[in-house]
């Protein structure tokens, strides 16, 4: 037995029946089990599991956000040090990026957990690992000035309205993480919209330097008068192909890089975890979309229905969405056919809200979480199709 | 010839594979007779301890139906009854003696099963105490005498790890193996399908031209409930009756030599097994016996049937009426190694890809280690994916929770084979199999009722 096991199990007596800590065994369980598997042989048939559980799963979808964490850090630093005047060297960056970044995801982590723990215990059951999840996700989606407390009250919001109030993982029926950050957006506009919010200033200032517009391409877009040229603008904009690929330009904290939405949602795809229904569902309605709105548009209409399907794509946080929101297994349809329509309407609803609701600049959060309203009534319908194709067995 | 492919299923990597060699055991000095092991069957003693009995005298009768009995696979002296919590009778255990006389029954040449009438075929399989080896779908309880099936199918082979071969235990029998078809034709008016896998040209050079119908595909597509459910025509083929391979030797034994059989080829296997092969032995052999000292290791799970529909027997119980096959695995009481949730499983057999072992071909080893806590539902669609009959065993879950019988059978819950796959799979170790099996047997209890 090695020291750590040790540990665990000298720990051990207190959570268990009788000891002192009774009541809070699911969080000695969820940390003992982060370092061994339990120790648990099967009691009924089937005789042996497979090595797969729900731990291992949601870690890996973690592991698939520590590069957007790792960019984060980075690109927050950057555009911090850029508008404050300051060096932009990538030591400077990294450091400044670190303490706006770590901070709230240590705030978010702490409350997420805060709530898990005391619907585990006053539910008997285990936490659930989701919340390691959406505990992951809601701090990328924000943008880096974001208030403490706020990011405290909408992760609390994720949780409890979310998740724990229809009964746990698993039972509900929205995205938790984006439950609180739609929250947030209607509860404080003034902190999570406007070109200001999403760059995090220091040095003690409290204007940008004159030099540093602080526009998303997504403002860019939505408030462009030249007719017929939108790539141009964005290009004037600073906001070239690439650049929209990379994602080092202001915005959230995580969901700028479409390049690294698009590796982690390939690495989801080979380990089997996000549906490729959904995922090329979202891409297949958003880029279809994007081209209607492009045959419709005349010389004289809105520019951004001129905008290339890419450039959508590109754009914002669609792909980071797309990637790891509309996949969540649990709020997002169950059924093969129901996946496709699934992925395919937030597609589409991502770029008609981008698009003709200029107050809400990114659509991609709203419209997953609109569709998360509607999978269970497509898989109701599958449902009823699949079951009348069944030959009755009586 | 027919044959069914099926994308479904799922073969699983594990390592213990028995090899095709056979060995004869002595006679054992104990046999026994498990009634808790038969399904459905309500049984009522026939016998108490201290009485002498021969090979075929009736120890317990069914309740349900008192000419369906089940008899005495030794002949000596009944030492034990032993009961198990709400009197269940556990075990009925015979000393043997060393002449063991054997019962008397009629006998049937083989000219003569064009011509017997059904009726008296089916007394004298009943009478031999064999009808229930025939069983029936879907509840898989054996058939009521008084009806005509619409088919039989014999399964030749089980995909399930780790089961006896086909051409083992049918080495030097196939003539009565083809006189227990005769039978089988007899009792459905001819519509007898013999099943064997595809891959397997050992078996079909043996049974040369008697094979009707091939399968390929992953486990479960052996399974007679899979087959019709991919074959089926009518609703009515839903009840079609079904015989192990090797239990048609046992009916094809009674008939042609008048005598209760009792010989049982069973498989030994698994990675904690020293010797991997196959063992002819007696029906109700304690499972010591045929383990002897072929064991690796102390904290072993002894698994009576397959590795997922398989039951936990111990050292000290005897071989089922209907198992084939012991398994010796680790039981998996052990955590697991220092954060091997972040380690990447090149040795760790998954359905999912996210372990290497997804690259390895190997078989590799496992235990009865459940690997993880219970969780709730997150709709990762694997155990719809593994189903064999198209079920969606999380939905189907869902409604016999909630009571609805109704809605569990349309999403049909008496199509499920029992395959145990949709429990093997599931990342939030929810009880699927273990839930429909249930419910499926409680539906059968109160239409019987
Ligand atoms: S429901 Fe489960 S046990 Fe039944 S057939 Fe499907 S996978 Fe097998
Ligand atoms: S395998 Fe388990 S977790 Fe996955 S959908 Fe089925 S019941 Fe839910």
């Amino acid at each position: 037995m090695n020291i750590i096991e040790k540990f665990f199990e000298s720990g051990r007596k207190h959570f268990v029946e009788g000891g002192r800590f009774a009541k809070l065994y699911p969080l000695y369980e969820s940390i003992e089990s982060v370092f061994f598997a339990p120790a648990r042989a099967t009691r009924t048939a089937p005789n042996v599991r497979d090595n797969l559980d729900v731990k291992r799963f949601m870690m890996l979808v973690i592991v698939a956000l520590l590069p957007h964490y790792a960019f984060g850090i980075y690109n927050v630093g950057y555009q911090s040090h850029l508008a404050s005047g300051l060096s932009t060297g990538f030591f400077p960056a990294i450091f400044t990026g670190l303490k706006v970044v770590l901070l709230l995801v240590v705030v978010t982590y702490t409350v997420g957990f805060f709530w898990e723990l005391l619907f585990a215990v006053v539910r008997k059951h285990e936490i659930s690992e989701g919340l390691f999840v959406s505990c992951a996700l809601f701090p990328l989606t924000l943008p880096p000035t974001i208030p403490l407390w706020q990011a405290a009250l909408g992760i609390s919001f994720g949780i409890v309205i979310g998740k724990e109030i229809f009964g746990g993982t698993g039972r509900n029926f929205l995205n938790p993480a984006l439950t609180g950050r739609a929250f947030l957006y209607f509860a404080y506009p003034a902190q999570l919209s406007g070109d200001a919010v999403w760059t995090h200033l220091c040095g003690g200032r409290t204007a940008a330097v004159d030099a540093f517009t602080g526009a998303t391409p997504l403002s860019v877009a939505t408030v462009t008068e030249r007719l017929a040229d939108i790539q141009g603008v964005l290009t004037d904009a600073g906001y070239s192909a690439a650049k929209l690929m990379l994602g080092d330009y202001p915005g959230s904290i995580g969901g700028t890089s479409t390049l690294l939405a698009l590796v982690g949602a390939a690495f989801l795809l080979i380990l089997g975890i996000a549906s490729y229904r959904i995922i090329f569902g979202c891409i297949l309605g958003l880029l279809a979309t994007a081209f209607f709105l492009n045959l419709v548009a005349t010389d004289n209409s809105m520019p951004y229905l001129s905008l290339n399907p890419f450039y959508h794509l590109m754009m914002g946080g669609a792909m980071f969405g797309f990637a790891y929101m509309a996949t969540d297994p649990v709020s997002a349809a169950h059924m093969p056919v129901a996946k496709w329509i699934f992925g395919f309407s937030i597609g589409v609803l991502t770029v008609l809200i981008r698009v003709f609701n200029p107050a809400y600049p990114e659509g991609v959060g709203l419209a997953i979480i609109f569709m998360n309203l509607f999978a269970p009534l497509l898989d109701q319908i599958e449902l009823k199709f699949r079951l009348k194709k069944r030959v009755p067995n009586v | 010839m027919k044959s069914i492919r099926i994308k479904s299923g799922f073969n699983i990597k594990v390592s213990g594979q028995p090899a095709p060699e056979v060995q004869s055991l002595q006679k054992p000095t104990r046999l026994a007779l498990l009634p808790e092991r038969i399904p459905f069957v309500k049984p009522r003693l026939k016998v108490k301890a201290g009485d002498t009995v021969q090979v075929g005298s009736p120890l317990i009768e069914d309740k349900r139906n008192s000419e369906i009995q089940f008899l005495s696979p030794g002949g000596g002296k009944v030492v034990d009854v032993i009961f198990g919590p709400r009197r269940v009778i556990r075990e009925i255990v015979i000393q043997l003696d060393d002449e063991e006389k054997q019962v008397e029954f009629e006998s049937l040449p083989e000219i003569d099963i064009k011509k017997i009438d059904r009726d008296q075929l089916i007394r004298l399989i009943v009478n031999g105490g064999l009808w229930p080896l025939i069983r029936e779908l879907p509840f898989r309880d054996y058939p009521s005498p008084d009806t005509v099936p619409p088919a039989i199918y014999v399964s030749l082979g089980n995909l399930e790890p780790f089961q006896p071969l086909p051409e083992v235990y049918l080495a030097g029998s196939t003539e009565l193996f083809e006189y227990g078809l005769k039978v089988l034709g007899k009792l459905s008016a001819d519509r007898v399908q013999v099943c064997a896998s595809r891959t397997n040209t050992a078996i079909q050079r043996q049974l040369n031209g008697i094979i009707t119908l091939t399968y390929s595909g992953n486990y479960p597509v052996h399974d007679p409930g899979v087959l019709v459910y991919h074959m089926k025509t009518s609703t009515e083929e839903n009840r079609s009756w079904y015989v192990d391979g090797q239990n048609v030797l046992l009916l094809a034994h009674l008939l042609k030599n008048g005598t209760y059989p009792t010989r049982r080829t069973v498989a030994l296997a698994g990675s904690c097994a020293r010797v991997k092969k196959h063992f002819h032995t007696r029906l109700g052999a304690p499972l010591a016996h045929i383990t002897d000292d072929r064991i690796d290791d102390s904290d072993i799970r002894y698994i009576e049937g397959g590795l997922l529909t398989g039951y936990a027997g111990s050292a000290h119980t005897y071989l089922g009426l209907f198992e084939t096959a012991l398994s010796l695995i680790p039981e998996g009481h052990e955590k697991g190694e220092l954060l091997g949730l972040f380690r990447p499983g090149y040795r760790k057999p998954s359905y999912s890809r996210v372990f290497l072992s997804a690259l390895n071909r190997e078989n590799l080893e496992m235990t009865c280690s459940v690997h993880g806590g219970d969780r709730a539902c997150i709709a990762c669609g694997y155990c719809a994916q593994v189903c064999p009959v198209d079920i969606l065993p999380q939905f189907t879950y869902k409604a016999v929770l909630a009571g609805e019988v109704e809605e569990s059978l349309e999403h049909g819950l008496l199509d499920c084979v029992e395959c145990g796959l949709c429990s093997y799979v599931c990342p939030s170790k929810i009880e699927l199999f273990e839930t429909l099996k249930n419910a499926k047997a409680d539906f059968y209890k109160e239409k019987m009722a």
